[in-house]
């Protein structure tokens, strides 16, 4: 067992390998409050790595309606389940020790998926979810807790749902790596992007077993395990659409409703963000702080983060993204002109958004949100990809254009 | 069919206790050669027409067995196991290809792994590599001393539609292998056209690969509550890191047992330490007039490793054969 750092929990923990080499980690921001659950990210993906015989049951990209829905069904409170019988009343959080980048949302003084773990049997604590559990990914989708006969209101609605969209968060402690006991699981140092090698793998399922998420997925027709592999070649630039440009991912690339940002991140050797202040992703996780891990709490320290609903009781979203919760709804409802600003980028361009520059515009409207006046300015940012040459320009405002009555054939 | 007497629980009980002792993960930390335990040995007889593959071959019947005990696998992640605790071994050679016969009880047929939570019966057995120049750990071998493993697996490749009748696809785009990642990849596992047998080598744990060539055969037989598997390979390896055979002399074989609804699988299973395999140029004995032949009874065999002075203990065991 080595010791490693997890900025998420602000504290170190037990790992089984040391931080290895890093130099740049896969990152994404997803944000909740904007997603229609079309599912059309799901299709991309499935219709690009998963339509052939044996992956019949695997979405790597899944999106599910939260509190009852989940691919595969209950995988969440299934751990949260083993975690708290592991350590009874004690996976709790010290949110008052927060200390900038090494510790922003506090101490998590309970354990880790890795720490409730024997090291002889397990190296994680997990299970196999049987397959009935991968049948039905959609389940219970837009199921609210109730509907209030008279409606519902912000903060917190009394009848809730919402939906949570899910790849392999290509974690900076994979679990399923430290479960493999063939070493067929590995993480890229140029990337982060977490993959197993279909050469070495030979089915045991201790990485389905392991990953706290279950997006490692078993495949039959070739008695293997495979998992989200970050599209990497879009990543890398190889795919004929980038032109050598690293470019995001497919599941990414396709979202309708706009809510996701994907890109790469500087990282140190300890698994930290190095300070990267013109990064979208580094403004939206580390400036803003609208932005927060899922679960953080089992350790893996991932790396897809979610703006969390703003409707939700607060107690469950704390369960789900830590105690920063309260700070991260708060900066989105009434958020920084900067943050209003990188919000727009949000599938502005397929290519890797690496910088932005924001050109200030003029004040275009006053609104009131929550009792708090806001204003709203037109401002413009620029997205610049790994070259930085600029790939995309949008402004807060978005242009719009009024059809003369005579041409219009409704 | 071939019926094998129940054994006597004290020769069992003996077994598994001595298992128990013998760690095979201290004597991979120790890098203690673990020659002094092989106190039972396995004679491939030289038989005089070709058994094929078929475990219920006659030939099977009137060949003496040894009893090897199995134990948790207990030394090194993941450990755990240890459901199977006796496999009854035989070996014959014709035409300078080596033949290994195991059989053990097993309530439970797992013969599919079509579901994510469902895990195949299985068996290998191991064998130092050609190049290795002394015992290697029964442990999946060391640097220097590789070891050469056959797995069997009752298992096959298949499609999760195939366990609904009424499910239907309405196509899929392409078959070829490279939308069958693992077999592009040349994952031998993954292959239809391999055979229920792998042929592996290792070096340490978690090295444990496909070998370069995969010329061993073999199938499996289950009735009545037990598995029989028989294992064929030339004598002669493809190369150093293979086992290799030559009729006259000894070299060593070790067992592992996996009991799919147990969840056993990798490190998960019941195994042996290693038994000396003596690769005779003599003919199956003719049956003697009693029941069993015993051959030896328990041999108390103390090893010291390191300067820790770990005792290993009894080593129960039953060399015999049935009357015709
Ligand atoms: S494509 Fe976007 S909006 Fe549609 S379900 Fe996926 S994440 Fe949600
Ligand atoms: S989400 Fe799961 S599969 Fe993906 S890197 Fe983390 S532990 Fe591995
Ligand atoms: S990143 Fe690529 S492989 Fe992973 S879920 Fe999205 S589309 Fe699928």
């Amino acid at each position: 067992m080595a010791k490693v750092y997890n900025w998420q929990l602000g504290r170190e923990m037990d790992y089984r390998f040391p931080n290895g080499k890093a130099k740049r980690q896969f990152a994404a921001v997803f944000n909740i409050n904007r997603c229609i659950a079309c599912q059309t990210c799901s299709m991309a993906c499935k219709s690009t790595w998963t339509f052939s015989p044996g992956q019949e049951l695997m979405w790597w990209n899944n999106v599910e309606t939260k509190p009852y829905g989940g691919y595969p069904n209950h995988w969440d409170v299934n751990i949260l389940a083993l975690q708290e019988k592991a350590n009874p009343g004690a996976q709790v959080w010290d949110a008052a020790r927060r200390s900038g980048r090494a510790a922003p949302y506090g101490v998590f003084e309970g354990k880790t998926i890795f720490e409730t773990a024997d090291q002889v049997n397990n190296m994680v604590t997990g299970y196999i979810p049987p397959e009935a559990d991968w049948k039905a990914p959609n389940i219970h989708e837009d199921t609210a807790t109730a509907a209030p006969a008279a409606g519902v209101t912000l903060p917190e609605h009394g009848g809730w749902f919402f939906y949570l969209q899910r790849i392999c968060n290509h974690c900076s402690y994979p679990a399923c790596l430290a479960a493999c006991p063939r070493n067929a699981i590995y993480k890229r140092e140029e990337d982060g992007i977490v993959l197993i090698d279909q050469n070495r793998c030979r089915g045991y399922r201790k990485c389905v077993e392991a990953c706290p998420y279950k997006k490692s997925m078993y495949r039959p027709s070739t008695r293997t395990s495979e998992k989200c592999i970050a599209c990497y070649p879009r990543i890398e630039g190889s795919d004929p659409l980038t032109e050598g440009l690293p470019m995001e991912t497919r599941c990414m690339a396709a979202c309708v409703g706009k809510i996701r940002l994907q890109g790469l991140v500087r990282v140190d050797d300890r698994g930290e963000w190095i300070e990267d202040r013109q990064n979208p992703l580094y403004y939206l996780v580390h400036v803003a702080k609208v932005a927060l891990p899922l679960y953080p709490q089992f350790g893996t320290q991932p790396n897809v983060y979610y703006i969390p609903p703003r409707w939700v009781p607060r107690p469950y979203l704390r369960q789900m993204f830590g105690p920063g919760v309260d700070d991260a709804i708060a900066a989105y409802t009434h958020p920084e002109r900067e943050t209003v600003a990188v919000l727009q980028l949000f599938r502005a361009s397929q290519r890797i958004v690496f910088s932005y520059k924001i050109e200030p515009g003029p004040k275009t409207a006053e609104i009131t949100v929550g009792g708090q006046k806001r204003e709203i300015f037109n401002d413009t940012i620029i997205g610049y990809d790994s070259n930085g040459k600029e790939v995309v320009r949008v402004t807060v405002d978005e242009p719009t254009a009024e059809r003369p009555g005579q041409l219009n054939s409704i | 069919m071939l019926i094998l007497r129940r054994i006597p629980r004290w020769a069992t009980t003996g077994g598994a206790l001595v298992a128990v002792l013998l760690c095979a993960g201290l004597l991979q930390l120790a890098n203690a050669n673990p020659a002094a335990s092989q106190t039972l040995t396995l004679t491939a007889w030289q038989a005089s027409e070709d058994p094929g593959l078929d475990p219920n071959h006659e030939l099977w019947s009137r060949t003496q067995f040894v009893q090897a005990p199995l134990t948790a696998q207990a030394g090194s992640y993941a450990a755990g196991g240890g459901s199977i605790p006796v496999v009854w071994a035989r070996a014959l050679h014709y035409n300078n290809t080596l033949y290994v016969r195991l059989e053990w009880e097993d309530s439970t047929q797992d013969g599919s792994a079509l579901k994510v939570e469902q895990f195949a019966d299985a068996a290998a057995v191991e064998f130092p590599a050609k190049s290795a120049t002394s015992v290697p750990s029964v442990c999946m071998g060391q640097a220097d001393m590789g070891v050469n493993i056959w797995q069997w697996r009752a298992d096959s490749l298949g499609n999760p539609n195939e366990l609904y009748a009424n499910s239907v696809v309405d196509t899929y785009p392409s078959t070829d292998d490279l939308f069958y990642t693992a077999r592009a990849a040349g994952n031998p596992y993954a292959n239809p056209k391999q055979g229920p047998v792998q042929n592996l080598v290792a070096v340490a744990f978690g090295t444990l690969s496909p070998a370069a060539t995969q010329d061993v055969q073999g199938q499996g037989a289950y009735s009545n509550g037990r598995w029989s598997v028989v294992f064929s390979r030339p004598f002669t390896g493809a190369s150093e890191d293979l086992a290799a055979f030559t009729a006259g002399t000894s070299t060593d074989i070790a067992f592992a047992v996996w009991n799919g609804s147990e969840g056993d699988r990798n490190g998960r299973k019941s195994v042996s330490s290693f038994l000396t395999l003596n690769v005779s140029g003599a003919a199956i004995p003719e049956p003697e007039g009693s029941d069993w032949l015993v051959l030896a009874l328990a041999a108390g065999a103390l090893l010291v490793i390191g300067g820790g002075g770990i005792g290993l203990g009894l080593y129960g065991l039953r060399e015999g054969k049935r009357s015709a």
